[in-house]
């Protein structure tokens, strides 16, 4: 189940999205698993079902839902949704990346930093 | 759902309305919000019917509120100063509600007993606490079934887990049923989470009404505390370091 940080300064949409497409991706909600209906995620987590809706309708535009109508959402088996949000991820740490060499970061310090992660390192490391 | 068109109205000299505009469609929750004295109650009592307005109109699907039980029937509101009849207990009030509102849902009133089970329902409204006489009131509101409910600080005096659960039936049958829901608050944390639209009053004028998506975008990291300062305060508001 979502549980939601307030202390998070991301607008909760975009935190429901965030948890939602990482348990797509991660397996934990499989391919054509129903999700839950909107009334019961805005009645749990005690959101306007507006904003729940939302969330259901980028995700659905990023590729990671369908929806059937009078049924409900459901999590797509869709191997091109990960690889469009892989483009995405990528598009948002390249300026990062940037910033990091403009700060002065040598290029084999921030591979050994990548190493460390893909070896199942914490990211707060 | 509501329309509310250049409303003025006066106490004595005193011009508490000055002109509001207000749209609220079907299904929405309408977060009002503004400083001490802008307003909100006395908008919230012309649009329930409890005051006559000097001039504009306010109609519920279309039909006059004022001195319209057909409308009102539809209505519940929870003032911040809460009215029971002397000496009633729950059972009394919730007898009385159900012989004015045509869809009092008796099968909900039972099953609602899990949520309040602190409420003796035998024992006279007036012993019990101020929060609550606020679960009592909330417990015949949502049996009422209405279209509309306008809500004038309707947190005061609950506990976080009561509150939690009380938006969470509110935010139910707004998405099942459509419910229209008018709140006005202090709590700007809270109406972030449960709004999907909010206006900002001051001295008797909306300020700003947007949906909560466009607010969302207006933000970027500020929340919307800072926002409301921003909005009632001016750019450059500062508190006022005098004590010293």
């Amino acid at each position: 189940m979502i549980h939601l940080d307030y202390r998070d300064a991301r607008p909760i949409y975009e935190q429901i999205k965030d948890k939602l497409r990482a348990e797509i991706i991660a397996g934990k909600i499989l391919p054509d698993e129903k999700l839950p209906s909107v009334r019961e995620l805005a009645v749990k987590l005690v959101i306007n079902p507006n904003t729940i809706q939302r969330a259901y309708r980028e995700l659905e535009a990023e590729g990671f839902l369908y929806s059937v109508a009078g049924k409900g959402s459901f999590a797509s088996a869709n191997q091109a949704a990960n690889e469009a949000r892989m483009d995405t991820v990528l598009k948002q740490i390249t300026p990062m990346i940037a910033e990091l060499r403009e700060l002065g970061m040598k290029e084999p310090e921030l591979l050994e930093h990548i190493s460390h992660i893909y070896e199942g390192g914490s990211q707060d490391d | 759902m509501i329309e509310i068109k250049n409303v003025t109205k006066s106490f004595g000299t005193f011009r508490a309305l000055d002109g509001v505009d207000m749209n609220v469609r079907k299904g929405t929750v309408y977060g009002l919000v503004g400083p001490n004295g802008a307003g909100k109650t006395t908008l919230l009592q012309c649009l329930t019917g409890v005051y006559r307005t000097d001039s504009g109109s306010i109609t519920v699907d279309g039909q006059p509120v004022y001195e319209n039980s057909d409308v009102k029937e539809r209505m519940v509101y929870i003032p911040d100063e809460l009215y029971y009849f002397s000496q009633a207990n729950t059972r009394d009030m919730m007898k009385y509600y159900r012989g004015i509102y045509r869809n009092f849902d008796m099968d909900r009133f039972e099953r609602l007993k899990e949520a309040f089970p602190a409420v003796d329902v035998k024992r006279p409204i007036r012993k019990l606490s101020k929060g609550m006489r606020k679960q009592v009131s909330f417990w015949l509101s949502i049996c009422c079934r209405p279209e509309v409910v306008i809500l004038d600080e309707p947190v005061d005096g609950l506990d976080p887990v009561m509150r939690h659960q009380i938006w969470s039936f509110l935010l139910s049958d707004v998405s099942i049923n459509g419910t229209t829901v008018v709140v006005s608050s202090h709590n700007l944390r809270e109406l972030e989470d449960v709004c999907s639209y909010v206006g900002i009053m001051n001295n008797g004028k909306i300020l700003s009404a947007q949906p909560m998506e466009a607010i969302e975008e207006n933000l970027g990291s500020m929340s919307l505390e800072e926002y409301f300062i921003q909005m009632v305060g001016g750019e450059n508001y500062e508190v006022k370091d005098i004590l010293v």
